[in-house]
């Protein structure tokens, strides 16, 4: 009855939730980000179970690894501010307003009822699921890739990839315009493992990325993975001073966010006419294109991934924060 | 090269113009206008093509629905396009002389053209994955116009429609994810040729109740008032003239495709309409500040226009969404035109307490009068836009019989007229104040896009025939019959 694999797939799931459940309920935040990087990478590991492998890569890099980092970066940034930064425990950094338990449970028992409303209505439905499966396989042989999920993200639906590339240059830079000249947190003191650490994984991390990028023709991978891995690298430089952005690599920083929009949406546009539509890649030429698109948008999702990381446009300092220029 | 599809430059032209506005800081303001005028011509060619072949499509990159993605005009998105890139146009005029700031006159352009990619997107979308990404990129976009100003109330009034804007993205794509397990597909076409079932009516709901957010229909309105309130001026225009159309919109088309199954939730949609006036009203009575008057305003008329879409029940609804239609075109020539001058009020004055306008010795004239004429169509009197629309909707409400769609838009008309007056009255008074009037301080080019942008929403009144016979080209609801 219950073979290995039902009941790892049951432990999987218990955990998933408990995790959820722990990470929301936890008082200490730091404890609460930590608990938040283990539901992502057990979520990434519950993907792989569901087949779904190029979820499981997008789950584990975007939203366990860049999140995580953007978390305990803005925890650190808020024991900055409200100066405890040397305390261990984080709880109580952002005044919370007590809600009424009464509101919690009122707002629990309606939530409760949606999803189980929800869940009859999917249960009860017919399951007739067929989805694009048999159209993609059908199309496969036109569109220059042997992945399907490539095939899809980046020419039978590049419309819809396209944009998703947009929201992430809307994100930069709505986030650079927010910057309001706040003075820093400084960089946690990082100890002697730390170099070796770097130079050990900073290669690993480029040859990981890259080959994501490349192998995303052909098996699970592609640029949004592989992007979220290059700009681990990016995270690393911020993070050791390795890198300090300065107000005039401005410039170049635009020009790299916007790269991979750019090209794939030039792309797109200069493969129409002489009978073609835009987004009609020539056959012959459908695999260089894809290859060449998502190489630019992969620049772009690392250096963006990053900048997103830094959290702000590198204007001239007010304050004498730039003391560890090198 | 060759002429190209002006579909696609509707969506291009603007995505290229927010590149080029990004990397060339300095020059934004010049690159984003001309892009706004570039989209312009686009949606005017588009426009030629749909009155002579009644819908344009393109299916990019060759690929057929279901599985690839089909662009799609007739005259309803034509409509939307044209009033999108109009209302735009004037407010970009505006914003190069209201955006003082060098910061904001450099971020206002590439976001303000992202955000009319995603609506130009949205209006020609057909496929409903296709829309949730076009509402993320409208949302993230939107979220940086709100905070454009910088202060600390714009900053977390920001916060608080960006959870709003990504909590109802993702109920919407959760509907989306219930209609594909179902269906298979995920275009327009698609759906209508589905069964109904539970499932389907649960998608419906939660694609429904996320769009409700996004346009913020009462009682789902709270992150708006706070967020277009605190905005700098010409982004509060594009919030409460534009952004809030979008969703509202999808939900036109929407119900089309994916019929509402039961009568009683075309009346619960009017209800919360009903709700949006009375309340929206009630607080607009009360609101201390000019601006936040004005957003309230705009809570009151969404409502107006789900009251509109709901006035004749689920049988009226293929004449009804007419009503809704001219409500929403109205309400975004007038709503942008009001907003507009009442940051010039604020400019000129340095404040905007109602209670307080009176008492200034400078009264920017122009702005006044400018605000006076947008609230003309707001209220409703002819020979305005807005009077057109309230008039179908009451018209369509007494034709079917329910009166009471006809009362609660009658008790928010004089709502409307009792709010309005309070800011009137402050234009007007001259006897609380002490001494001699200020000198005039002259005209300004940010007077000029407010003021067209009234005489507009007016007089595109006289032209109500050719818009209703317009926006009927191409039957987009003719797919109920």
């Amino acid at each position: 009855m219950t073979d290995a694999a039902t009941l790892f797939d049951l432990l999987l799931a218990g955990s998933v939730i408990a995790l959820a459940i722990a990470s929301l309920t936890v008082r200490d935040m730091f404890a609460a980000i930590v608990l938040f990087v283990i539901f992502g990478l057990l979520s990434a590991l519950a993907w792989v179970r569901l087949s779904a492998p190029d979820v499981a890569l997008a789950e584990a890099a975007i939203g366990t690894g860049v999140t995580g980092a953007l978390l305990l970066k803005t925890l650190h940034h808020l024991r900055y501010v409200t100066g405890k930064l040397g305390e261990g425990q984080a709880r109580d950094l952002t005044p919370i307003a007590t809600v009424p338990a009464g509101v919690i449970w009122a707002n629990a028992a309606f939530c409760g009822m949606i999803t189980l409303g929800l869940a009859l209505a999917f249960l009860g439905a017919p399951q007739a699921g067929p989805g694009f499966d048999s159209l993609v396989a059908e199309a496969m042989p036109a569109s220059g890739v042997d992945h399907p999920v490539t095939a899809v993200l980046l020419n039978f639906r590049a419309y819809d990839t396209l944009m998703e590339v947009v929201v992430l240059l809307a994100a930069v830079i709505a986030v650079w315009q927010i910057e309001r000249g706040l003075s820093d947190a400084p960089a946690p003191a990082l100890g002697e493992v730390w170099q070796g650490f770097a130079r050990l994984t900073l290669p690993a991390i480029v040859v990981v990325g890259t080959y994501l990028l490349w192998k995303g023709s052909e098996a699970p991978g592609g640029a949004f993975q592989g992007g979220a891995v290059l700009a681990a690298v990016g995270l690393l430089l911020l993070l050791s001073r390795i890198y300090v952005p300065r107000p005039a690599h401005r410039g170049l920083a635009r020009w790299a966010f916007v790269l991979g929009t750019g090209a794939f949406a030039g792309v797109a546009l200069l493969v129409s006419g002489g009978g073609r539509v835009a987004f009609e890649y020539p056959a012959q030429h459908a695999y260089s294109l894809i290859l060449l698109i998502e190489g630019l948008v992969t620049i772009s999702i690392a250096v963006t991934l990053a900048a997103l990381f830094h959290g702000r446009e590198p204007v001239a300092a007010p304050a004498p924060e730039g003391r560890n220029d090198t | 090269m060759m002429m190209v599809d002006p579909l696609i430059l509707t969506l291009f032209l603007p995505l290229f113009g927010a590149i080029a506005a990004f990397v060339l800081p300095r020059a934004a303001a010049w690159v984003g206008l001309l892009a706004v005028l570039g989209t312009g011509v686009a949606v005017a060619a588009l426009a030629r093509a749909v009155l002579a072949e009644g819908e344009v499509v393109t299916q990019l990159g060759g690929w057929a629905p279901p599985l690839g993605i089909a662009l799609r005009a007739d005259g309803l998105s034509v409509a939307m396009l044209a009033m999108t890139a109009g209302v735009g146009l004037l407010v970009s005029i505006g914003a190069l002389d209201a955006l003082r700031d060098l910061r904001e006159r450099q971020y206002f352009w590439p976001l303000w053209l992202l955000l009319l990619t995603g609506m130009n997107g949205v209006y020609l979308g057909t496929d409903i994955f296709n829309l949730y990404v076009m509402i993320e990129v409208i949302a993230l976009a939107a979220v940086g116009l709100t905070v454009l100003s910088g202060t600390k109330q714009a900053v977390r009034a920001g916060l608080e429609y960006m959870y709003a804007s990504i909590l109802g993205a993702l109920l919407f794509l959760m509907g989306v994810g219930f209609v594909y397990l179902q269906a298979g597909r995920l275009d327009f076409a698609g759906l209508i040729a589905v069964e109904p079932s539970g499932a389907m009516s649960a998608a419906l709901a939660l694609m429904v109740v996320g769009l409700l957010l996004k346009t913020a229909l009462f009682p789902l309105h709270f992150w708006l008032p706070a967020a277009h309130a605190n905005a700098t001026a010409p982004a509060s225009a594009l919030l409460s003239g534009l952004v809030v159309k979008a969703a509202l919109y999808i939900f036109l088309r929407l119900t089309t495709y994916m019929p509402l199954p039961d009568e009683i939730l075309v009346t619960l949609i009017g209800t919360l309409g009903a709700g949006a006036v009375l309340w929206g009203g009630v607080q607009a009575l009360r609101a201390e500040r000019l601006k936040l008057l004005v957003a309230w305003s705009t809570v009151v008329q969404i409502g107006l226009i789900f009251i509109a879409f709901a006035r004749a029940g689920q049988v009226g609804l293929s004449e009804s969404w007419k009503a809704a239609a001219l409500l929403i075109l109205a309400h975004g020539v007038a709503k942008s035109a009001m907003f507009l001058a009442a940051g010039r009020i604020k400019d000129e004055i340095g404040h905007d307490r109602i209670a307080d306008l009176d008492k200034s010795d400078t009264r920017p004239t122009l702005a006044q009068f400018t605000f006076a004429l947008a609230a003309i169509s707001i209220i409703g009197l002819p020979p305005s836009l807005g009077f057109i629309g309230k008039w179908t909707l009451m018209e369509g409400a007494m034709a079917a019989g329910y009166w009471h769609w006809v009362a609660v838009t009658m008790i928010g008309t004089l709502m409307s007229v009792a709010y309005f007056s309070r800011v009137f009255a402050g234009f007007l008074r001259f006897d609380r104040m002490r001494g001699e009037l200020a000198e005039h301080k002259g005209w300004a080019l940010a007077d000029a896009a407010p003021l067209t942008l009234a005489i507009a929403a007016i007089s595109l009144g006289l032209m109500a025939a050719p818009i209703l016979s317009f926006i009927e080209l191409g039957y987009p609801f003719g797919a109920q019959q």
